[in-house]
């Protein structure tokens, strides 16, 4: 059950109200799935496991939600007895069914992202892009409630770091690691983690689902962690090497590590997250490692975090979104080293007047975890 | 496809529904989402959101023949379709109404290309299962039933619980665990989601769906410290009805059924309701791969049980 502290969802609901009104809308229809969660959980902290849900929201207090699974209905239920939920085994149709007897002139429909085709295609289609930007311009500056359920998911995160690094050991295969670091998360409450890794040498250009490839001495091993705390995502990047690290690993280290603090130090309100990315990248580019920095061997240099784990602003140069206090991000120069492989090295922080909070408090070193 | 008159048939994947694709091609995309296009002959191409570095990793873990990186799904497949199936052409795709708006958008705007419904024709072939999905999915239950059996018998709290199952079924080779947890039956039997702790009751459940290289089942299990008479005649009655599933439940539960429905993967989710109290129908082929899930109450307090089934004859656990 969503045990979020009461207060967090009434202050959200209470801030979207607000929006809506501004907005002239009076019933807000919110798609989600167990990936696309984080608009459902903003407007009414549900969190789907399994299947589609939507909901109709009225501005002025009811909600009505259609699930597609049995069991996702009656946990809905239980968590929040005041919405009035239901489950079908196509609640496309029975949501565009309750749409055709709304105002199209006061109703909208969100988010772009997980908006189906069939509803998508009716007469709200118009009021998608602007519903969601509103959803999304709740949802990137945080309350402090929020930064607060922020910060102990980043201290998590830190914790979730020293079990991995204590998981790391020879012969064992990835899954392992993962499944040591879960099993520590969910004893502590954490019902979700995001977490991908990679284990070898060059020949490793990205991190992925954990594989049955065990570890070697000599590996290096990348890993993104991202446990959620009351359905905030917090972020760790480090990577660790499998015995004493060599020479190239060590000054490649150095590098992402000297990239990182720049990223940080640009984080401020009035900055871009284009600003960010720049700095980080420059270093690179300094250090003759320019190429490594386009996408062909890397993604974002960092993203949004809160109610969904990879959010706005992707941190791209080319991205000219003007951080604020209050937003939380990671900011992470992951990439392929030519002469080690894949590294990544990042750290959650939150934007504060003047610069920004880092949250992760993991030790910024190449560890090193014994070959024997 | 032929008998269909369909030139092509898309199939849409993401982590909330990755079934059909990972089906097709043991792909399953995670954390991004992808579009696996099936011609009338050749592999099938998977047109994906993941940077050309990740072309390494995608062909290590499944079947595919070519895979574009691409930077919007919908573009990209009405860009393709345009180039390989050239002049006018009827697209099947799988559940189209539910199709990401996003990525449906640049298809309808072709003007060659109409797009078809595919749903109910890749269902049609999804069921019955092979051997293989067989037994993969006996291992699925074996791991989710060596996880609940690795229950401390005195737990008290439900992160003790969900802790050991995660580890166990990680440890065995699970890719997806999946646990809801009735922390005490004497008080509310629905199966939730937790976030944060409960202590847990004299009586309690746990229900386990987890994915065993894509194959997904759902197992769920009553827990006390003793085992009641009545909950042993309720396990006895839900074993016969599972071996004999093809319909609704049998005469002479031992309490009332209060609930019941039967999944199986028929297109992207991993389980989907395909009957139920609510709906009932008989027409379910015989072999398909499902999952029973009830609930009774007995005269004792509630019962709840999944169990994975192949319709028609066998339980998997």
């Amino acid at each position: 059950m969503s045990t979020a502290p009461t207060g967090l969802r009434a202050e959200r609901r209470a801030r979207l109200a607000a929006a809506m009104q501004a907005a002239g809308i009076d019933v807000l229809v919110v798609a989600g799935n167990p990936w696309r969660s984080d608009y459902l959980r903003y407007a009414l902290d549900l969190a789907p496991s399994e299947g589609q849900v939507f909901a109709l929201i009225e501005r002025k207090g009811t909600a009505r939600i259609f699930a597609e699974h049995p069991a996702e209905a009656a946990r809905f239920h239980s968590e929040q007895p005041d919405l009035q939920v239901g489950w079908s085994v196509s609640p496309i149709e029975e949501v565009e069914r309750e749409v055709r007897g709304l105002d199209p002139g006061r109703t909208a429909l969100a988010p772009l992202a997980a908006v189906p085709y069939r509803l998508a295609a009716g007469p709200l289609r118009p009021t998608m892009a602007p519903a969601t930007a509103m959803l999304d311009g709740l949802m990137l500056r945080k309350s402090l409630l929020e930064i607060g359920a922020f910060r102990r998911a980043a201290a998590l995160a830190d914790e979730g770091y020293a079990v991995f690094r204590e998981a790391a050991r020879v012969g064992r295969p990835e899954y392992a690691l993962v499944a040591d670091v879960e099993a520590f998360l969910r004893s502590r409450g954490c019902p979700e983690n995001f977490q991908i890794l990679g284990a070898g040498g060059r020949e490793v250009r990205g991190m992925h689902p954990p594989t049955e490839r065990c570890l070697a001495p000599g590996d290096l091993v990348t890993t993104e962690l991202t446990p959620c705390v009351d359905g905030y995502y917090a972020q760790i990047c480090r990577t660790l090497v499998v015995g004493a690290a060599g020479e190239a690993q060590q000054r490649a280290f150095a590098v992402y590590d000297e990239a990182l603090v720049a990223g940080i130090a640009a984080v401020r309100p009035g900055a871009t997250a284009g600003e960010v990315a720049r700095a980080q990248n420059e270093i690179f580019r300094r250090h003759g490692l320019g190429d490594y920095v386009s996408s062909e061997y890397t993604r974002v240099r960092g993203h949004g975090l809160g109610l969904y784990v990879d959010g706005r602003p992707a941190v791209l140069e080319d991205v000219d979104l003007v951080l604020e206090p209050e937003m939380t991000l990671i900011v992470h120069p992951n990439t392929y080293h030519p002469e080690v492989g894949y590294f990544v090295h990042g750290d959650s922080v939150r934007v504060i007047d003047g610069g920004c909070e880092v949250l992760t408090r993991t030790p910024r070193r190449l560890f090193s975890v014994s070959a024997a | 496809m032929r008998e269909a008159g369909l030139s092509a048939a898309l199939l849409y994947t993401s982590f909330a529904r990755p079934s059909a694709v990972a089906w097709l091609t043991h792909f399953v995309p995670y954390w991004n989402e992808g579009l696996l296009v099936v011609l009338p002959s050749g592999a099938p191409v998977l047109l994906a959101a993941f940077s050309r570095r990740m072309h390494g990793w995608i062909h290590s873990v499944c079947h595919v023949g070519e895979v574009q990186s691409v930077s919007h799904l919908g573009r990209a497949a009405a860009d393709f379709l345009q180039q390989r199936v050239p002049g006018p052409s009827r697209i099947g795709v799988l559940e189209l109404d539910a199709l990401p708006w996003l990525v449906a958008e640049p298809l309808l705007n072709s003007r060659t290309t109409t797009l078809a419904d595919a749903t109910s024709l890749f269902a049609a072939i999804r069921q019955p299962v092979d051997d293989t999905e067989i037994r993969l999915a006996q291992r699925a239950s074996a791991i989710a039933v060596k996880a609940l059996d690795s229950i401390p018998r005195g737990a008290r709290r439900a992160s003790e619980v969900l802790s050991t199952i995660e580890r166990s079924a990680r440890l065995d080779g699970a890719e997806e665990v999946l646990p809801r947890l009735a922390p005490d039956l004497a008080a509310d039997t629905t199966l939730r989601r937790l976030e944060g702790d409960l202590s847990l009751g004299e009586r309690y459940a746990v229900e386990l769906a987890l994915a065993y290289k894509a194959a997904w089942i759902r197992v769920a299990r009553c827990f006390s410290k003793e085992t009641p008479r009545s909950w042993l005649d309720a396990q006895e009655w839900t074993s016969d009805w599972a071996a004999r599933l093809n319909a609704g439940p049998p005469a002479g539960p031992p309490g009332e059924v209060a609930f019941w429905c039967i999944e199986a993967c028929v297109g992207s989710q991993p389980l989907s309701v395909v009957a139920s109290s609510g709906a009932a129908r008989t027409d379910i082929p015989a072999g398909t791969l499902a999952c029973l899930s009830l609930r009774l109450n007995l005269a004792d307090g509630p019962w709840l049980s999944a169990v994975p089934v192949v319709i028609g004859g066998r339980v998997l656990v």
